[in-house]
């Protein structure tokens, strides 16, 4: 099992995805989002995952895996 | 995470030590640091309201989105962003003004009045953690006003810009630009304007790095379970009310007075006091940060925050040409009109934009 933190433009979104999470039987924690992974105060979705999680939504900004060295990014919502 | 915990605890007591320290340079009493107060006075400098009482441009502010701007630029954090919901958050912006100036201060101030010993403050505080608990109410139920959107560099550069014009205009007086006379009020106390702009800037830095928001704290711990930003909040409230006791043995002077009546720049009407902050409390909570962390979110190019921040602005006109705001004297018939009127406003944004949760 791998650890990922998915970040959402806004809070509903990570209800919404840890839900998802739950209904693919997935361990998943709502909390605020690491300093060190964004400068943003919102709401993130800690989750346990074997490569396999749920679909990202148009509220879905980023989703990366917690390494030792740092976060490697698995996923970046097209901006434009 | 212990290590983020010590640096927002660190940034509390530093933010704390400046507060008590503007007040010995000149600011008001109990107003070190004073958003709501010092966007209101900013707006009567710019002629948009005629309270000749509380007019100056404040360095503070521009300091604050100054500090943001350039760490975050350092850091690359300067990111444009916007276009969620405008309209909605000037909204709220300007009747999270009107609950902030029923009760004379923002919830910086707040703590700031509870550190000089103004009981009054406590009543605001409750109304501010009640408001906070209905808004995060709202949150579990899916509220939310959509995503915001990258936007080009220059979108993001010119609420920091507007902070230089600010500047200058401080330094050069033009007589389109009203000041408040000598002795004509709150307005004209003020530390000098160096001081006060690097007091700004260096808690602009602070604010930045840690995150520190008076409203998220209190959300961080009822939704999360998370307590960092509210260690960040209490450091404020110790250091600076050790700070208060430290400057009223040094100089003999009084900035520690325990009590409700005749506080500086206070009522004591509680129920008022409450409900100012209650409004306030409920619609920072839906704009996702309090008026510090709105000016801080600027500085780092987030137009969704620059439109808060010109609703709080409106707001302060509203309250001051319409006879909204209190004063020492407790609230006007206008002012608690307008604070029902705004609580009633908030609730509705929050209800209707809280309609996705069967999806969820």
């Amino acid at each position: 099992m791998m650890t990922y933190i998915a970040t959402f433009y806004s809070h509903y979104g990570a209800i919404q995805f840890r839900k998802n999470c739950e209904k693919m039987n997935l361990k998943a924690v709502v909390m605020p989002v690491p300093r060190n992974l964004s400068s943003s105060c919102g709401t993130c979705v800690q989750f346990e995952a074997n490569g396999i999680f749920p679909d990202s939504t148009e509220e879905t900004e980023q989703i990366v895996r917690v390494e030792e060295r740092g976060y490697v990014s698995i996923y970046q919502a097209d901006e434009e | 995470m212990k290590k983020e915990k010590t640096t927002i605890v660190a940034a509390g007591i530093l933010i704390g030590v400046i507060s008590a320290m503007l007040v010995f340079f000149g600011n008001p009493a109990n107003m070190g640091f004073c958003i709501a107060c010092f966007l209101r006075d900013t707006t009567g400098a710019l002629g948009l309201h005629s309270a000749a009482a509380v007019q100056y441009i404040r360095p503070e502010i521009i300091g604050l989105v100054l500090g943001a701007c350039i760490v975050s630029l350092i850091t690359k954090e300067f990111r444009p962003r916007g276009g969620s919901a405008p309209i909605t958050r000037f909204t709220l912006g300007a009747f999270a003004m009107i609950g902030c100036l029923m009760f004379l201060g923002c919830p910086f101030r707040m703590i700031l009045r509870l550190a000089g010993g103004d009981g009054n403050a406590i009543f605001g505080l409750v109304g501010f953690v009640c408001g906070i608990l209905t808004g995060t109410f709202f949150l579990k139920k899916g509220y939310t006003l959509k995503r915001s959107y990258k936007m080009p560099k220059l979108e993001g550069a010119v609420y920091p810009a507007f902070q230089i014009v600010m500047l200058i205009l401080l330094v050069a007086a033009p007589a389109f630009i009203h000041f408040t006379e000598p002795e004509g009020g709150p307005g004209a106390k003020h530390a000098a304007i160096l001081i006060s702009l690097a007091a700004g800037v260096i808690v602009g830095i602070v604010a930045q790095r840690t995150r520190l928001c008076m409203v998220g704290g209190i959300r961080d711990a009822v939704l999360f379970g998370e307590y960092k930003l509210l260690f960040g909040f209490v450091a404020i409230l110790i250091s600076a009310l050790v700070m208060n006791l430290i400057l009223g043995a040094v100089t003999g002077t009084a900035f520690f007075n325990p009590g409700f009546a005749g506080q500086p720049i206070a009522h004591t009407d509680g129920l008022w006091n409450a409900l100012g902050m209650y409004l306030a409390g409920f619609a920072c909570i839906l704009l996702g940060g309090c008026p510090m962390r709105q000016l801080i979110l600027s500085g780092e190019g987030n137009t969704d925050s620059v439109v808060a921040v010109l609703g709080l602005m409106a707001g302060a006109a509203f309250s001051h040409n319409f006879g909204l705001a209190s004063s020492a004297d407790g609230p006007t018939a206008n002012g608690k009109i307008a604070v029902v009127i705004g609580i009633v406003v908030v609730a509705v944004i929050a209800v209707v934009n809280s309609t996705r949760k069967a999806e969820a």
